[in-house]
């Protein structure tokens, strides 16, 4: 008992910083409804920022000080980028972009491994004082409770004595009459924006001492604990956010020591958040929600997907791309083969997404986690002695029953909340699945062996063979027809229908909950075949191949693309297998900045394609060509 | 003999709030009943509970002599129920036909494996669909509008089309919320023909809210009247209009 209560008491302290990343986050929410989902990208780069000042000799409160700058400047730019976005769902997934321009951008600057760069400190890690051994605290702790606590506070007041608590929610509730009154609604998102940017930045800086030196991935996943906190506080209330962020600090030793017996369980406290982040989800709706018949809600128009030749035009491209990925690509021989194989992995997997945002309507930011589990099902399958082919179905199976299972909540989500889960779903998985005993070894890995490749040196499997390659291919191609069978037969249009009114579905004889569940867990199914076809292709099952980075960037080139084209999703394979292509870096330094890069140049061409193009290359394209009509575009699927 | 709707003591709460608070109706089968009343009356309520779009707070449905109170929407629809809505709820992206299919799938069976493999079912289920659907166009005497995106439709169409997408789904009972809002007199005149046809061909049951007694009285057999959740009146149509509480409450700004 005095054992728990004091690994409670000492859980405060970094409990205060996931409350101030929360603010962060909660700032920028009440005014834009956009959810900041960079938040910790922010603070990573402040973190590094501060810590390289400090190198050159700058003393720690200045430093500390100008890293709020830089914070300021970015949220500022991500406002800039935000604003002429319509819709909060689309807003927020150009935060996405931003988390990966600023994770490669640090990546590129700093090298992503774990930096040996000294954090800037304000506080000693000396120790204040102990009372009976059950508090505990440093001065560097009990300063940062003090410092988080006081900027809540000051937050609170500023908030509710400057009007911009009353600006704010003007804007954020009605935009229009706002603007209509004379409220200055860009410059009160301005101020939001840099307001929350310069929490957010200031919260990894302070935090980064606490969490062991400068580390990038720990940094950008303290956003799961950061988004736990901020719905804890209803995404309104700053004071309640606070009180989210402590308690949630408290409750994670707590936790961590009643799971410490169950040997090899890693990732507790990610686990512990998500759980936290679900249950407010679920709880946060609306008592009785928003009755589209009675109102006069008028159903927001979605067009029509293109269909037709779909198939026929993807046939056709994997065609095309099978001839001129030799030449792209280097020499005709193994090289040419493995990236072959990518290819048509990385289709599927994007084709996971067209069939999950295109058809059914949601987004999904953790469709590699699906990836992931096919992979390791197939693993643990071909332990149990299923040959591979089986094998890889009974990992695709996994995914989809772990895919329904997240579809469960989104029955009850709003498109938005549900990529407020998946997203805390992949930081999660990062930490606790990949490591999880039932699904991987003590390394997190589990060994796949493709038919013919018994023994071969991991190191060679690059070596790929000619079958493999083609089964990757004819997956595919049967991927690529199925999407577009389903999407046309019974089960499409349920679909369809759904996305335009569910009550109207539902008096047409169909459960809404079962059509998206099926929605759900084919989307999965697919992704958890690319999955399996990965681990097929590299010899094993390994969670670095499907973090969140993957899960943001396949959504994001899936949204770049156009979520609604079938065989965008070959294209979507083709520039996926091009960022994972090492381009002949030799050292891992150099090979940590190519992915770096990439990763950037993600980011960027996702803000830019939603800032310019809301419908993606698809949709410019369908413009251009003055079609039928555009392809579904993101802002009309978030709508 | 079981009638084939029957609601009993319908009451539905909204925090404090009765929207619809002890009401009882019966519709016979092959008979078409009235539910009129003012603004707000709770009749679209009511229709929400009837096809479990909304949960009642007291009281038991009935189709066809089986208490539905507690099957969802889907399941009830499967028992031939049938809706429009007052606020014209087709899927948009579709064509008319598209949207008659999804009701007149009600009769086929593809699961996602079927549809996505191309398996035998698949073809079956949508010619099956379709051949409804076309059926039912031209019962209505629409087939023109067959290849027409229904955002594009006028009111008037869109509620045809409304219409149509019910009758796909084979109703045994068949509500409709207002359905000649937003037409014309001549539309208005055309759909009473219509529905009049409609019930000596397909004699269904119909409970039909209506504020236009021009499409009330030829039609019904039967009128309902609410007005803050509760019962005012019911009885034959002649009966009702004449009622003193009825004039005072609604009719009275309308008939006078
Ligand atoms: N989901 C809801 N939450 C709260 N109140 C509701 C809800 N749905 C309806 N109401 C209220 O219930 C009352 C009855 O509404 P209803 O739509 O049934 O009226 P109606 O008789 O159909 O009127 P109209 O002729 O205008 O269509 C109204 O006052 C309405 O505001
Ligand atoms: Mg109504």
């Amino acid at each position: 008992m005095k054992l728990t209560f004091s690994l409670a008491l000492g859980g405060i302290p970094i409990g205060a910083m996931y409350a101030l990343q929360a603010l962060g986050i909660v700032i920028v929410y009440k005014t834009s409804k956009v959810f900041n989902f960079a938040s910790g990208a922010i603070g990573l780069a402040c973190a590094y920022f501060g810590s390289t000042l400090h190198a050159h000799g700058i003393p720690s409160l200045p430093a500390v000080l100008l890293t709020i700058v830089l914070g300021v400047a970015i949220g500022v730019l991500m406002e800039l980028t935000v604003r002429p976005v319509k819709g909060a769902l689309t807003g927020t997934i150009v935060t996405l972009g931003w988390l990966l321009v600023l994770t490669g951008g640090v990546g590129w600057v700093y090298g992503t491994q774990v930096a040996t760069n000294e954090p800037v400190r304000l506080l000693s890690d000396k120790q204040a004082f102990d009372v009976g051994g059950v508090l505990v605290y440093s001065y560097q702790q009990l300063g940062l409770l003090v410092i988080a606590g006081a900027l809540a506070a000051g937050l609170a007041l500023f908030f509710r004595l400057s009007g911009l608590g009353t600006a704010t929610r003007a804007v954020s509730e009605a935009p229009d009459a706002a603007r209509l009154l004379g409220i200055q609604v860009d410059r009160v998102n301005l101020v939001a924006w840099g307001l929350g940017g310069a929490v957010s930045g200031l919260a990894g800086v302070l935090v980064a001492p606490l969490l062991g030196g400068l580390n990038t991935t720990a940094l950008i996943i303290l956003t799961v604990q950061a988004l736990a906190a901020a719905l804890v506080g209803r995404l309104s209330s700053l004071p309640m956010t606070f009180a989210g962020g402590v308690v949630l600090g408290m409750l994670q030793p707590v936790v961590h020591r009643a799971l410490a017996s169950f040997s090899g369980l890693k990732g507790t406290d990610e686990l512990t958040a998500f759980i936290v982040v679900l249950v407010a989800l679920l709880f946060m709706r609306r008592s009785g929600r928003k009755d589209v018949v009675s109102g006069g809600l008028v159903p927001v128009p979605i067009r029509a997907l293109p269909t037709g030749r779909l198939a026929a035009l993807s046939f056709a491209g994997v065609a095309l791309g099978a001839l001129l990925l030799p030449i792209l690509l280097g020499d005709r021989g193994n090289l040419s083969r493995y990236n072959l194989t990518q290819v048509a992995v990385w289709g599927t997997a994007t084709l996971s997404l067209v069939l999950l945002v295109g058809v059914v309507g949601q987004v999904s930011v953790c469709q590699a986690v699906f990836m992931g589990c096919g992979a390791y099902g197939t693993g643990i399958a071909l332990a149990h002695g299923l040959p591979f082919l089986l094998a890889g179905i009974a990992g695709a199976l996994l995914a989809a029953a772990v895919a329904a299972l997240v579809g469960l909540p989104a029955i009850r989500l709003e498109p938005l909340e549900l990529a407020i889960a998946t997203l805390s779903l992949s930081f999660t998985a990062d930490r606790f699945l990949y490591s999880w005993p039932p699904l991987a070894s003590d390394d997190g890995k589990r060994e796949v062996v493709r038919p013919g490749f018994a023994g071969v040196d991991p190191g060679h499997v690059a070596a790929g063979n000619r079958a493999y390659a083609w089964l990757a291919l004819g997956v595919f191609i049967v991927a690529c027809f199925a999407v577009a069978s389903l999407r046309r037969g019974r089960t499409g249009a349920a679909l369809t229908a759904l996305r335009s009114s569910e009550p109207a579905t539902a008096a047409m004889g169909f459960s809404v909950v079962s059509v998206k569940l099926r929605g759900f867990a084919a989307s999965g199914f697919l992704a958890g075949l690319a999955g399996a076809l990965y681990a097929g292709l590299v010899q094993g099952a390994s969670g670095a191949p499907f973090d969140f980075t993957r899960s943001i960037t396949l959504l994001a080139y899936a949204v770049i693309i156009g979520v609604g084209s079938v065989p965008g999703a070959f294209f979507g394979g083709l520039v996926l297998t091009l960022t994972t292509v090492d381009f002949g870096a030799t050292s891992d330094v150099a090979n940590g900045q190519v992915v770096s890069l990439t990763t950037l140049f993600t980011g960027a061409l996702l803000i830019g394609v939603l800032t310019l193009s809301p419908d993606g290359v698809a949709g410019a394209v369908g413009r251009l060509r003055l079609r039928r009509g555009p392809a579904t575009s993101p802002a009309e699927v978030f709508a | 003999m079981s009638a084939a709707l029957e609601l009993r003591d319908i009451g539905v709460r909204f925090g404090a709030f009765d929207a619809v608070d002890g009401v009882s109706l019966t519709v016979n089968a092959g008979e078409v009943v009235g539910l009129i009343g003012p603004n707000g009356a709770g009749k679209t309520v009511t229709f929400n509970v009837v096809t479990g779009l909304q949960p009642a707070t007291r009281g038991r449905v009935l189709l066809g002599g089986t208490d539905v109170t507690r099957a969802p929407a889907h399941a009830r629809t499967a028992m031939g129920l049938a809706r429009t809505f007052q606020v014209v709820q087709l899927f948009a992206g579709m064509t008319v036909l598209e949207n008659l299919m999804v009701a007149a799938h009600r009769h086929t069976h593809a699961g996602v494996l079927v549809d996505a493999l191309r398996l035998p079912g698949r073809r079956r289920a949508l010619a099956t669909a379709e051949e409804r659907g076309r059926a039912v166009l031209s019962f209505l005497e629409l087939p023109h509008l067959a290849d027409v995106e229904v955002t594009t439709l006028p009111v008037g169409q869109a509620r045809l089309v409304e219409l149509a997408r019910a009758l796909c789904l084979t109703p045994s009972v068949l509500l409709l919320d207002e359905p000649a809002s937003g037409l014309d007199p001549a539309e208005t005149a055309d759909f009473v023909a219509l529905l009049a046809h409609v019930r000596a061909t397909l004699g269904c049951a119909m409970l039909l809210v209506e504020h236009d007694m021009g499409v009330v009285m030829p039609l019904c057999d039967h009128v309902v009247v609410m007005d803050f959740g509760t019962v005012l009146a019911s009885g034959p149509p002649l009966e009702v209009r004449e009622d003193a509480k009825v004039r005072a409450a609604y009719l009275g700004e309308e008939v006078a």
